[in-house]
């Protein structure tokens, strides 16, 4: 039976192929925006290499000071986590980094332009980088304040050609360092990991930085498992009462939170009264994942109603067949069923289309190095994300003129055999 | 006539409900679209108030402890900097400042005035006395900064003209003073000169009040509140045309040796400025390249729907062609239903749309912009459903009586 639906739809799609060209267009068009919108946060939040632990990992990634002086909002500071922060139960690692900042060389009067890191040892143990030359700096490194960095792909050209780069020395920032290994380009977007040149932290030029419970550092965690993230929740949120102030008098509370990335993103999308202060209720990332879906939702309003639009114009072309279908017993339902297969069949088919269209747009982002190093693939979960967003419209677009069409009466439906009319 | 029409939209309304409906939306994505579109140009016309050519900005990172005991000698640092600069024969004039033009950073003020019982906000800025041969500041009224502020016991400020009008309305703002009516430890902050219009955050930012503090770099043992000297967070250079990036190198070799602990990062305004232009640009462009599409998927489906109306109603026409009506105003018939379903969509999404200001959801938007958004998007979309009803309408011109009629 489906064969023959499948057989009958296929007919109608030939018969008028201009209104047929315009529910693909509609279809494909929806579903390029969309699955690029998924390939974005794919790229932003799955799980890729170098972050392949992602989803037992936790991060300090914003803390609030309150005191005298008022409040401070931003990146904790590296006395803060080595002091209070460490050995949380059920933490097997923790790595400490600062964000990415600017810095420039000058290679034979040209500037060299990159984002250095600095990164503590633990960093690569928790991340697993792909090495192309060398490997990591250790512990011992950042102890001995050895002046070694990691570099990218992309530094390695700017400052060596292709040739290999291990053992030289590279300038930055008025500072020297020998390269100890060259890693696989990063993502920007991926900003846990990303960097062109990563350098321990005691390289730092003053070591002003050990003393400040604020600053410029984030922490990562790995956990034994994901089971054990709400007591590493709660020990954390008991830790910040026990932060010794240095100088009570002008700062004296510490607030945050440990959570994912995820977790994270979802609090600096909320308004501004909820982001801060103490541990936020799981439902922020759940109502991060809720506002998407409505946006999606609203996105395809559009499209969803031009589509049932010329479905119900086009009742008339199947006036015969719906007709001759009732005359013979079949019920509404059935019909109805078929007309729905009829329509997911369509989104599908508009589906491969976008599917194709999508990789093409996705190339051209790729290309266009809006997103240093973003590689925008469509792999199997965003080809999921695109099935099922398909068989969606489909199914959305596809009841109302289905049941329209099922409510035809038997005589008026013949009858329209003749109004027809003109081809 | 224009009730006859709508007559025979009501008699049709299923169909015609589900157009309305589209239009209504369609309405809606165009003119999000478009208030962004008319709010950016219409920003991008104003003066900017600054020179950017030839300018560059060099990003100084201190990481040194907040501490009051480090100022002295910061403060010293910063000074033998702009001195060590002034010195290169390829440099016109240096300065310092808190935020640089186009830089992410802002630092924002705002004070609670009683008299009108609204909060003002502005842009604020630190800076040393050279910056406005830096960026060509042109003064409207009152003077620059000077010497004769030295020592005063009042905080100098020039401001823009924006700030002036917000406080102060027509009157003169040279003289008085714009520290915080609420202020627990008040500092007067006297205007000693005003300056045309001023936008730090570029081309596309709104015009927002701008308030220029002096900074002398001088550390005062016993300076209350913001007069005390600070280390600047950027230094502006104008250099003279024609320098390279070259130069760059010297340069920061040159900084690195009066301050071996601090970090310099070094960059043309010019290339700050097109990175700002891509910010607004490419979203824009990507939500116009979106809508676009979602416009051409309106215009294609709703062309369709038409041609197939105009199909099942062969007879109608054929009978009014029958009895006599040209075929002109058939064509004016169908285009003219058309307008009315389009009207009903248009009114309502007009309806809706105006709500947004009066519930305060788009404060952004000046009125004129709100309203030169409205029209802009209603005559897109009549031009839209137009051009969409063209051929459909012709084909209904081209029924022949004899061949409608001979219908049944």
């Amino acid at each position: 039976m489906l064969k023959n639906y499948l057989k009958i739809a296929f007919k109608v799609f030939l018969r008028r192929k201009f209104f047929t060209f315009i529910s693909l267009f509609a279809i494909s068009f929806t579903l390029v925006v969309l699955m690029v919108a998924v390939a974005f946060l794919d790229h932003i939040f799955g799980k890729q290499s170098p972050e392949n632990k992602q989803e037992r990992t936790l991060g300090v990634y914003f803390l609030e000071m309150k005191g005298a002086d008022g409040r401070w909002n931003g990146t904790g500071g590296y006395r803060f986590f080595d002091r209070h922060t460490r050995n949380l139960p059920g933490v097997e690692k923790m790595s400490l980094f600062t964000e990415t900042e600017r810095v420039y060389s000058y290679k034979g009067g040209e500037k060299i332009e990159s984002y250095i890191k600095r990164a503590d040892g633990v960093f690569w143990e928790i991340l697993e980088f792909n090495f192309l030359e060398g490997g990591p700096y250790t512990e011992d490194d950042e102890k001995n304040e050895n002046y070694v960095a990691v570099i990218n792909e992309a530094t390695r050209r700017k400052f060596f050609g292709d040739e290999p780069a291990l053992g030289k020395t590279i300038e930055v920032d008025g500072q020297r360092f020998r390269v100890v290994g060259v890693v696989a380009n990063v993502p920007y977007l991926r900003q846990v990991p990303f960097a062109d040149i990563w350098v321990p932290i005691s390289t730092t030029k003053t070591k002003t930085y050990r003393d400040e419970l604020m600053g410029d550092f984030i922490a990562i965690y790995q956990a034994r498992s994901s089971a054990d993230f709400p007591a590493i929740k709660e020990e954390f949120q008991a830790r910040l009462k026990q932060v010794e102030f240095p100088d009570p008098k002008r700062w004296n509370q510490m607030s945050g939170a440990i959570e994912t990335h995820f977790e994270f993103f979802a609090r600096m999308m909320t308004p501004q009264a909820l982001r801060f202060g103490s541990q936020p209720r799981e439902s922020l990332a759940n109502r991060l994942i809720a506002a998407i879906i409505i946006a999606t939702l609203l996105f395809m309003l559009l499209p969803t109603i031009n589509l049932i639009n010329i479905n119900v114009s086009r009742i008339m072309e199947r006036a015969s067949e719906i007709g001759v279908r009732k005359a013979f017993g079949a019920s509404s339902w059935t019909l109805v069923g078929q007309f729905i297969v009829e329509n997911v069949m369509l989104t599908l088919l508009g589906g491969a289309v976008g599917f194709a269209i999508s990789r093409f747009a996705l190339q051209f982002i790729t290309g266009s190095g809006w997103f240093p190093y973003a590689e925008f693939h469509l792999n199997h979960r965003i080809f999921l994300g695109g099935f099922i967003l398909a068989v969606f419209f489909g199914l959305l677009s596809g009841v109302y003129p289905a049941w329209k069409m099922s409510r035809l009466h038997p005589v008026q439906a013949l009858k329209g055999v003749m109004q027809g009319g003109v081809r | 006539m224009i009730k006859h029409l709508c007559k025979l939209v009501w008699n049709r309304k299923r169909i015609n409900f589900l157009v309305t409906l589209e239009i209504f939306f369609s309405f809606l994505v165009v003119f999000a679209v478009i208030v962004f579109a008319v709010y950016y140009t219409d920003n991008y016309r104003r003066p900017l108030g600054f020179d950017y050519q030839n300018v560059w900005y060099v990003g100084v990172e201190r990481r040194a402890g907040s501490g009051d005991k480090d100022l002295p000698q910061q403060l010293e640092t910063s000074r033998r900097l702009l001195a060590a600069l002034r010195e290169f024969g390829e440099i016109e004039s240096a300065a310092g400042d808190y935020t640089a033009p186009y830089s992410r950073g802002n630092w924002t003020s705002a004070h609670d005035y009683k008299k009108t019982g609204k909060t003002i906000y502005f842009g604020c800025n630190a800076v040393t006395d050279d910056l406005k041969d830096v960026l060509g500041l042109r003064m409207v009224s009152g003077r620059w900064f000077g010497k004769e502020d030295d020592g005063a016991s009042y905080k100098p400020v020039v401001i823009n003209r924006k700030l002036a009008r917000d406080l102060f309305g027509d009157e003169d703002p040279v003289g008085k003073d714009i520290s915080d009516p609420t202020a627990k430890e008040k500092v007067e902050q006297r205007v000693v000169g005003l300056i045309d219009d001023f936008r730090k955050n570029g081309e596309f930012a709104e015009l927002s009040g701008y308030a220029i503090y002096r900074n002398d770099l001088t550390f005062k043992p016993d300076a209350r509140g913001n007069i005390q000297g600070e280390p600047p967070r950027s230094l502006l250079i104008k250099v003279r045309p024609g320098t390279t990036a070259a130069f760059e190198e010297k340069l920061l070799a040159r900084m690195q040796t009066e301050a071996k602990d601090w970090s310099f990062n070094i960059k043309p305004l010019v290339e700050m400025r097109a990175s700002v232009f891509q910010e607004y640009l490419v979203p824009m462009a990507a939500f116009g390249l979106v809508a676009g599409f979602l416009l051409i998927m309106v215009g294609l489906g709703l062309t369709g729907v038409l041609w197939l109306n105009v199909t099942q109603r062969t007879k109608e026409m054929g009978l009014r062609r029958a009895k006599g009506a040209t075929r002109r105003r058939i064509y004016k018939q169908i285009l003219g239903e058309l307008f009315i379903v389009t009207t009903i969509g248009l009114l309502v999404g007009t309806l809706v749309v105006v709500q947004f200001p009066l519930l305060n959801l788009m404060g952004f938007a000046s009125p004129e912009v709100y309203t030169a958004s409205i029209f802009i998007s209603l005559g897109l979309i009549y031009l839209l459903t137009t051009v969409c009803g063209l051929y459909p309408s012709l084909l209904a011109t081209r029924i022949h009586p004899a061949e409608a009629l001979h219908y049944e």
